[in-house]
């Protein structure tokens, strides 16, 4: 598994990537037993309706481009494509905004991915290096709780599941995935499992920068890594 | 990695706390100079004095050659003229002349060297060259070295004050290891007023060789600390730091405070995480990782550290407050939800029992916080309590007293004491301070049972105890 993961690794570098492409973390994401949702390489036009069938609607499209970081920026992500005729004309607005927005733009294709279902409580997960204690990881509320609160926890890497669960618990808005209202709780026991290996997956690559899992859906049965950003060293 | 041996560690660090001979190198007449403050605070505790306070019975060698005699202490050209055994070198010449007195210690085969000087990494890149020659010196002839740039090492259970210290604190409990000096001296001269014991101060400097796992590796081991204090402005090695921790919180309780919450790292930041980790939020995962309680402010580090000391932790969450004001009460109450805890309400067996004595004010609570109203007497406290204290409804007593014309503060505080003594279970008590409570406030130092002057206060350490056990349970478990 670690071999694979230093092939793509290499394989960015080669091309002078700073960073891995989405499929590429989400791949590493895969082989960590971090959920991520079903996704397909999109690399030519004609192949985009049987993909999307065969997925199932609706479905989020993600553009596919080494110059694109900052995906939402550039119009290179679209949500909800609810059928045939949207997914086409998604694509030709994408690829057009693209190409508009960032000068010079290669675009290798688009990604496809099955939508999250909706209900899901927004958390984040994140990977990054501290001076003092190397490879760390954060969990905290996503959405504009994050931005605004700021309400995240953090552990040195790596961590087991016991001490993911206190690290849920030092969250202040820990009620909200607990449930309000009636609500039930999200997926605990998956939540703290999935922590414990993304802080794992942090701490065997020194090779990361940063690694960012934002959004990321929670609910009663399941969880689920919709976005996954690898920055290299 | 190999496992880390804390013996072997404290064994090392020994030479610190209870040496055989100590040289002061840069021993001074003048009362002005730092090598003056040094030999004083050996043979008499401190430059400044306080009611009991006493100097180092070992041997005392202050060296300089241009003095003959410091406060009728023979003076030595050279720390190689003393024939007899040196364990500890605490050196206050000028950063140039450190190298050649670090080896001259080698020749005397000297321990352990606490560089008070400053001068070195601190002071640019000349400085910094300086520190790493004296260390390699250091290095192959053993010698381990606190500072440079320190206030240095008290040790008040063995009357040795091996710093530029104000003075001795009295004798307790608790080791604080402090990265800053200055702040030390602060505490040391808000203690003594406090009349709060330490067992230890360690101000560490520079940390060129000894960084604060190593301290705590040595006052795990120290027979005189219950419970370890730090204040650290940033480690060297945050690996080794949680690897020692882990094995010193299995064996007393540590609690920490981490100065630079307002800055946050500077490297670039290209991501969400990048720009919510400031050093701060990681040093607060990073204590909670390895059982370490973190601490708000300073006060609330020694509050903690207290409570820690004197009292077993928590085996549960559930708490009795136990108190003669109704205001008190719910102002502690509240404050101990926000610490996680919970107050269950007594058994009708309970309440029954505590009727059928024919003691009590018939508008007593008959619920937790049990009010037992303001004009208790000292037996009514008596029977709650015990109710309390022998319960296994809870796993903790809260006792608050407010000063009432008939309280009895003397007996009130007698009543805790015996009955902490009886059923070993934790018992904070706040006893509101003030001219006329002090005598039973008195009585509850005296017998070591933590008393707060502040119900939130109390409600904190309370917090403390629970997250310290809470954390022994799941190690036991793993």
């Amino acid at each position: 598994m670690k071999e694979k993961i230093r092939e793509i690794i290499d394989k960015a570098r080669e091309k002078g990537r700073s960073f891995l492409l989405e499929m590429e973390a989400e791949e590493i994401f895969k082989l960590y037993q971090i959920p991520v949702p079903e996704t397909m390489l999109i690399e030519k036009e004609e192949h985009l309706i049987s993909s999307g069938e065969k997925l199932g609607f609706p479905l989020v499209m993600k553009i596919v481009s080494p110059q694109v970081i900052h995906k939402t920026d550039v119009g290179g992500v679209k949500v909800g494509i609810k059928n045939k005729e949207e997914l086409v004309s998604a694509y030709k607005t994408m690829v057009e905004e693209v190409q508009e927005k960032v000068a010079g733009a290669e675009i290798k294709g688009v990604l496809l991915q099955k939508m999250a279902p909706p209900g899901g409580r927004e958390v984040v997960l994140g990977g990054l290096k501290d001076p003092t204690f190397g490879p760390v990881v954060m969990f905290g509320l996503g959405g504009i709780w994050v931005e605004v609160l700021k309400d995240v926890s953090f552990r040195v890497a790596p961590i087991n599941e016991i001490e993911a669960r206190e690290m849920v618990n030092d969250i202040k808005g820990k009620k909200i995935l607990e449930g309000v209202r009636g609500e039930k709780p999200v997926d605990f026991v998956a939540l703290c499992k999935t922590i414990a290996n993304f802080s794992r997956m942090v701490y065997d690559f020194p090779e990361f920068k940063e690694v960012d899992a934002n959004p990321v859906f929670l609910y009663p049965e399941a969880i689920l890594c919709v976005d996954a950003r690898i920055i290299l060293e | 990695m190999n496992k880390i041996s804390l013996e072997k560690i404290h064994e090392e660090l020994n030479p610190f706390f209870e040496p055989v001979g100590v040289a002061v190198i840069g021993a001074s007449l003048h009362p002005e100079k730092v090598g003056y403050g040094l030999v004083k605070g050996l043979k008499e505790g401190g430059v400044f004095s306080r009611p009991g306070l006493k100097g180092f019975s070992g041997g005392i060698y202050p060296v300089n050659p241009k003095v003959q005699e410091i406060l009728g202490i023979k003076c030595f050209p050279s720390i190689l003229q003393v024939k007899e055994r040196i364990d500890l070198a605490i050196i206050a010449v000028p950063s140039k002349f450190v190298p050649q007195i670090i080896r001259e210690c080698a020749q005397k085969k000297v321990k352990g060297a606490i560089v008070i000087s400053a001068g070195f990494s601190e002071a640019g890149s000349e400085g910094k060259k300086l520190q790493e020659e004296f260390l390699k010196i250091a290095k192959e002839a053993n010698i381990r070295i606190v500072g440079p740039n320190c206030l240095g090492i008290l040790y008040p259970p063995n009357n040795l004050n091996a710093s530029f210290g104000l003075t001795l604190p009295y004798t307790g409990k608790i080791a604080f290891i402090s990265q800053s000096g200055a702040l030390a001296d602060s505490v040391i001269d808000w203690s003594v007023k406090e009349k709060y014991g330490f067992s230890a101060l360690i101000s560490y400097g520079n940390k060129s060789d000894l960084d604060v796992p190593h301290f705590l590796a040595w006052a795990a081991l120290d027979r005189n600390t219950q419970s370890i204090c730090v204040y650290t402005e940033g480690l060297n090695d945050g690996r080794l730091f949680l690897e020692i921790a882990r094995e010193v919180t299995l064996r007393k309780p540590v609690v920490a405070i981490k100065a630079g919450k307002s800055t946050v790292g500077t490297r670039a930041v290209s991501s969400h995480t990048g720009s919510l980790a400031g050093a701060y939020a990681v040093y607060q995962g990073a204590f909670k990782q390895c059982g370490i309680i973190p601490a708000n402010s300073l006060r609330d580090m020694f509050d903690i550290s207290k409570g820690l000391a004197l009292m077993p932790p928590l085996k549960g969450n559930r708490i009795a407050i136990v108190t003669n004001g109704g205001g008190a009460g719910v102002l502690c109450a509240d404050a101990l939800e926000e610490e996680g805890l919970v107050l269950p309400a007594p058994a009708k067996e309970m309440i029954e029992r505590i009727d059928g004595s024919g003691l009590m004010h018939p508008a007593w609570s008959r619920n937790n916080p049990f009010d037992i109203v303001g004009d208790a007497t000292a037996e009514r406290y008596k029977i709650v309590l015990e109710e309390a204290m022998r319960s296994n409804l809870y796993d903790g007593v809260i006792v608050i007293q407010t000063l009432q014309t008939m309280t009895d503060t003397v007996k009130d505080a007698e009543i805790v004491v015996e009955c902490f003594r009886k059923y070993n279970k934790p018992v904070i008590t706040s006893f509101m301070r003030g001219q006329f409570a002090e005598e039973g406030i008195k009585v509850l130092e005296n017998n070591g049972i933590p008393n707060y002057d502040d119900v939130q206060e109390a409600a904190r350490v309370m917090g403390a105890l629970g997250k310290y056990g809470r954390y022994l349970k799941e190690r036991e478990g793993k």
